[in-house]
């Protein structure tokens, strides 16, 4: 039983922040360069970072929200 | 003696109660773990977009090398940390999200590790992307959708993305290039990740079939004096 708990602290301490937080900033960085080198000087070349950091952000919040869910739900468990 | 007898059977049957009460309790823990450790598998996937983050590092000679260096240092430990547990040195329990099947061969995010590094250091990004993006997110999402809709749909759904990602990556190439390029990679990150291979994880296969696919039609091309690889998708910073 304690290793449940030792492995579902470590997952929220270390894992889940990582898992949910990295995507997020590099979709971002990705937007960030988009915008200041695509967008306002009107060039289409960095149109693949828009479209990557769109990508990265939409596909992680689909499986990210379950993901807390789950671990919310374990936790009242416990 | 039939005071102490009915004493023994009622705490028999004390006993009894409270062993299948604790039975519960330890498989619904169980049952939960086993649930997360569901999600926490397919994000694990989807947060492995967030390596291509690696192109957009600047193009500058030192950076180059590390580019080369970290890769393979950060593979290797994977490779030390998985024989140490394989071994019996690290204790499995320790390993959260890993499947039953990997509890004696290396676990898949090894494969995938070791896929990402041999996309890295020997494909272009054009065709390094969309395979990376078919690990990271079709397959969770036939994973997803195998459970509700069945196998031959969530197949029908994982090729129809795959087209996409090799769609975005390759869009300003010539329409047939296009074409050709999304069919194939497709088709190789599918088949990837329907055969089950006893020493080749899914994992591996969803990023190694396409691209080796690809790189061969590429390399096929040039043999014709065609250059059909498009322009970068990933400019670095």
């Amino acid at each position: 039983m304690l290793s449940i708990q030792k492995l579902l602290l470590r997952l929220e301490l270390w894992f889940a922040p990582s898992l949910l937080l990295v995507p997020i900033i590099v979709s971002v960085v990705f937007l960030l360069e988009w915008y200041t080198k695509g967008y306002i000087t009107g060039s289409s070349e960095y149109n693949g970072e828009l479209i990557l950091g769109l990508l990265l952000i939409l596909g992680n919040l689909l499986f990210d929200i379950p993901f807390v869910r789950s671990i919310r739900t374990l936790k009242k468990k416990q | 003696m039939l005071f102490s007898e009915m004493s023994a059977k009622e705490t028999l049957k004390t006993t009894k109660q409270r062993m299948s009460q604790y039975q519960e309790e330890l498989l619904e823990q169980l049952n939960a773990i086993e649930v997360d450790a569901h999600w926490f598998r397919r994000v694990f996937h989807t947060f492995a977009a967030s390596f291509l983050f690696y192109y957009l590092l600047p193009d500058e000679e030192w950076i180059n090398l590390l580019k080369i260096i970290i890769p393979i240092i950060i593979v290797a430990s994977m490779v030390v940390t998985e024989y140490r547990r394989l071994r019996g040195i690290l204790d499995h329990q320790r390993f959260f999200g890993l499947r039953n099947y990997e509890k004696n061969r290396p676990a898949s995010y090894l494969y995938f590790g070791i896929a990402v590094l041999l996309l890295f250091l020997f494909f272009p990004q054009q065709i390094a992307i969309p395979c990376l993006l078919c690990a990271a997110f079709t397959d969770p999402i036939i994973g997803e959708t195998r459970f509700y809709l069945g196998k031959k749909k969530a197949y029908v759904i994982g090729f129809v993305i795959s087209v996409f990602f090799f769609l975005i990556t390759w869009h300003q190439a010539s329409w047939w290039v296009v074409i050709l390029v999304s069919v194939i990679g497709a088709s190789g990150a599918l088949v990837g990740e329907m055969k089950k291979l006893r020493f080749f994880d899914d994992d591996f296969m969803i990023q190694m079939l396409p691209a080796l696919l690809l790189w061969l039609f590429w390399q096929g091309s040039l043999a014709l004096g065609l250059s059909i690889l498009p322009a970068k998708m990933i400019l670095p910073i």
